[in-house]
């Protein structure tokens, strides 16, 4: 991860008075998974069509590799391959037929690879018509172009929606095989834990804006700690430990720690400690702060 | 290139089957219209030879269409061009190909798919508007080779010579050319395939209907008339006048191209400047 492929700075869209997409500066890296989460209307397919040029910024501006998303939307688009939620093509094609086709807007790249990734792992029968395919094989089909695409950047928009649990295992395999060849993947969904299980970091949206981004490597050490003192309020904490108070539960402390736990369990030996359990949270957790019951309203202070 | 080459012919290939079916159909037309022509021909001339001085709604429609004093076999055909059915499958093609380019795909989510891939929007536009346009020629040519062809087997007074055929072939595929241009303009600003349809459908209608109250012999003398007449694109679709070799075939292609290439260019403008939301 050594430098921004795709850059947003400050980027709006407003529908007429109605914002989509509110002030989001956010840089990511070459070769990393990039989560977008949030609910319907939070602003995640604003985003993305800003990206692929079929939206114009209301402010701000969008870049991916230098090039500027809505001026230089042709130079943008052959950097990127793009996987819609659902695949609308014309039924009357074959599966083979729609891979030629796709391949063909790009120059004729990849089709070999997508038949191959169509084939042998997605399994699918690419002499079918697409009308006889149902909606998950569509969404097979699909995948198996945007993974076959050369390209430098990939934005998979739900691309496990309509896929049962082994598919989706398979693919969430080519995500990853997808980072470690280069590529950097957009990866936009409502799945918590598959986003927790392959991203590197996750932006989270709420109404438009852009409330938190997260480094999953980090996340993937925090620890929660639920303590009970003997006192009132827990011991001043060490300098050298991550540890900040979440939120006091009557007499119990659920606070979070972020660096390595041999530290902070040799703090707790030490300190009046009556209970403790130390656990890890998922991103349902962190989700929850902005998107959950009693999540801050517009205009509130978010946790940072 | 190949971008644009593989839309192409994935746009002929969607299209094909309405494309033959109206190539077919005018190809058809055009035989029977020799047919009927071969059959007439006789009496025709002699309605336009008696008919000076004489109220005959029969001679009335025949000198509107352009008909003069004894005209070739070919002019007499011609009449027959303005048929509305030949009208209505050039619409059809020109109203649906021209709605369907933008709105229909964007309402269907196709387009993101498309416009996804390293092609522009003006050379996915292009593609849509010469699959349109090389459409029309090829319906267009079928009515005039139905035409040819016919005149083989009927026997006619003067037969037509082919390349005379094809003047009034490109009047027609240049009526299509200006509806399919209005139709594709409110498609590039639309996200459904019905609304364009409907306006594209509703202006084609107007222009055709006051065309024709314009030719109703009553109101010849109304001050209104002429309005009537500007206001149409039907009146510079004059097929008659295309094999008779007066001036104004020149001016009626030109105006009907002109139309149409202002209102796909003025499409282009549109279409790459707008913004793209999802369907639905």
């Amino acid at each position: 991860m050594t430098s921004a492929l795709i850059v947003t700075e400050n980027l709006s869209k407003f529908y007429a008075a109605t914002p989509a997409l509110r002030d989001v500066t956010l840089q990511v890296h070459r070769g990393e998974i990039f989560g977008l989460l949030g609910p319907n209307g939070s602003g995640k397919t604003t985003a993305i069509r800003i990206l692929l040029g079929f939206l114009r910024p209301s402010s701000g501006r969008a870049s991916v590799a230098g090039f500027d998303c809505w001026r230089r939307s042709v130079e943008t688009r052959r950097l990127v391959s793009y996987m819609p939620g659902e695949l609308r093509i014309s039924g009357s094609m074959s599966g083979y037929g729609v891979l030629k086709f796709l391949s063909g807007l790009r120059e004729g790249d990849g089709l070999d690879r997508a038949v191959a990734i169509a084939e042998r792992v997605m399994k699918l029968d690419l002499g079918r018509k697409v009308r006889k395919y149902s909606t998950g094989m569509k969404q097979k089909l699909a995948l198996a172009q945007a993974f076959a695409d050369p390209t430098d950047v990939l934005i998979l928009d739900e691309p496990t929606s309509a896929l049962d649990p082994s598919a989706r295992a398979d693919v969430l395999q080519l995500i990853r095989e997808a980072r470690d060849q280069g590529q950097t993947i957009v990866f936009s969904g409502h799945v918590l834990s598959e986003i927790e299980a392959v991203c590197d970091r996750v932006a989270i949206l709420r109404r438009g804006r852009l409330v938190h981004v997260e480094d999953m490597g980090a996340r993937r050490r925090l620890r929660m700690l639920l303590a009970r003192f003997g006192g009132d309020e827990p011991p001043p904490f060490p300098e050298e430990l991550e540890l900040s108070v979440r939120r006091a539960e009557g007499a119990a402390w659920l606070m979070e720690h972020r660096g390595e736990l041999g530290p902070l369990l040799r703090w707790l030996a030490e300190v009046d400690v009556q209970d403790v359990a130390i656990g890890t949270e998922d991103l349902r957790g962190l989700y929850d702060q902005y998107h959950g019951p009693g999540a801050a309203e517009d205009g509130e202070e978010f946790p940072q | 290139m190949r971008p644009f080459f593989t839309l192409t012919g994935k746009l002929v290939r969607d299209a094909r089957w309405s494309l033959i079916f109206s190539s077919g159909a005018l190809f058809a037309l055009g035989w029977l219209f020799v047919h009927v022509a071969s059959l007439n021909e006789t009496r025709i001339l002699k309605t336009l030879s008696a008919a000076p001085g004489e109220k005959l709604r029969a001679f009335r429609w025949m000198r509107d269409m352009g008909l003069e004093d004894a005209p070739s076999s070919t002019a007499i055909m011609m009449a027959f061009w303005n048929h509305p059915f030949i009208v209505l499958v050039v619409a059809v093609w020109a109203i649906g190909r021209g709605a369907g380019a933008v709105g229909a795909e964007i309402e269907r989510g196709s387009l993101d798919l498309v416009l996804s891939r390293p092609i522009s929007r003006s050379a996915y536009l292009a593609a849509q508007a010469l699959v349109a346009t090389a459409g029309l020629l090829a319906i267009a040519l079928s009515l005039a080779a139905g035409a040819a062809i016919g005149s083989w087997y009927n026997v006619l007074r003067t037969p037509p010579e082919w390349l005379a055929l094809l003047r009034p072939a490109l009047n027609l595929a240049a009526l299509g050319f200006a509806v399919h241009g209005y139709t594709l303009l409110f498609s590039s600003m639309d996200l459904v395939r019905w609304r364009p349809t409907m306006i594209g459908s509703v202006l084609t209608l107007a222009g055709f209907i006051a065309r024709v109250i314009a030719l109703i012999p009553i109101f010849k003398d109304e001050a209104w008339r002429p309005w009537a007449e500007r206001f149409s694109i039907f009146s510079l679709y004059n097929p008659v006048d295309a094999v008779t070799g007066r001036e104004v075939y020149s001016f009626d292609v030109s105006v009907l191209a002109g139309l149409g290439a202002a209102c796909v260019g003025l499409a282009f403008l549109v279409f790459a400047t707008r913004d793209l939301p999802a369907n639905g």
